[in-house]
């Protein structure tokens, strides 16, 4: 008799990340993630229908995690400033716990992919970030702007203080590790630009 | 969530689409086949049965009627 082996389960789908976020989906196989995980294909059978099934179940698991760590905390009643503190604690947390889920991410938004990723994201996170917002504009703590023009202020400084610490290096070379002192000091600056 | 004691592995040469819709009939009729599944992504074209009485010997039999390769994937 075959044991369900929930070890096994999980170094497949560890492996299945790491991979997906190195080589992308074209290069990807049943048989390269088996050879990654020093198991048989055919152990990876009995969880998965096919290469297909594997990625969307892995994706559908992850997606619904990365939104509860997003808005984890995240009361809608918090003024603007810790609000947006709470998503960064929980966002900067989040991709340091899981360095391979971040290039996962990057290679599901320009995948066929991307479609599973918003329908299992998108509800709860949504929500809370909507109300959330809500308040803040209606208590005018935030300038109206288009919400891409929003998110690029709001985040994108964030991420990318996490991809020269990840890379180690800053864009002329200097060595680079991202502390807590820098991550806080370049948050000010974003909530002064954002703030009415 | 399906016993995992009644799902059949097999490599296979079905290798196209069309070998798929050839044998859709032959697997879609077999009221002992649960679920059926081949992989056409993957070098060795996995057939995934889910069946609670077939034996692999029982589906390879089947298989090789219907003139594909298949033998028990390990």
């Amino acid at each position: 008799m075959r044991t369900r082996n929930s070890d096994k389960q999980s170094l497949v789908k560890q492996k299945a990340i790491e991979l997906l976020g190195r080589d992308g989906f074209e290069g990807f196989s049943v048989n390269k993630l088996a050879k990654a995980c020093n198991i048989s294909v055919a152990t990876i059978y009995i969880y998965y229908k096919d290469k297909d099934d594997l990625i969307i179940s892995i994706l559908n698991e992850e997606s619904r995690r990365m939104a509860e760590s997003m808005i984890r905390d995240l009361d809608p009643q918090l003024s603007f400033e810790a609000g947006l503190r709470q998503q960064w604690k929980n966002r900067y947390a989040y991709m340091m716990e899981n360095p391979s889920l971040g290039r996962f991410f990057d290679q599901v938004r320009s995948s066929t992919y991307q479609k599973h990723f918003l329908d299992n994201f998108m509800g709860l996170f949504q929500s809370t970030i909507h109300r959330f917002m809500r308040n803040v504009l209606d208590r005018g703590e935030v300038r109206e702007m288009p919400l891409e023009v929003y998110w690029s202020v709001a985040f994108a400084p964030l991420y990318s203080l996490i991809r020269f610490h990840f890379e180690g290096q800053s864009l002329v070379g200097h060595p680079f590790q991202l502390s807590d002192e820098v991550l806080w000091a370049t948050f000010d600056l974003v909530v002064k630009a954002l703030k009415a | 969530m399906t016993n995992i004691d009644h799902i059949l592995l097999f490599k296979t040469n079905i290798s196209s689409f069309a070998d798929k819709q050839a044998l859709k009939p032959v697997l879609d009729g077999n009221s002992r086949i649960k679920q059926w599944n081949i992989d056409l992504n993957d070098c060795d074209y996995v057939l995934r049965i889910e069946s609670d009485t077939l034996s692999a010997e029982q589906v390879i039999h089947l298989i090789n009627h219907h003139g594909f390769e298949c033998s028990e994937l390990l």
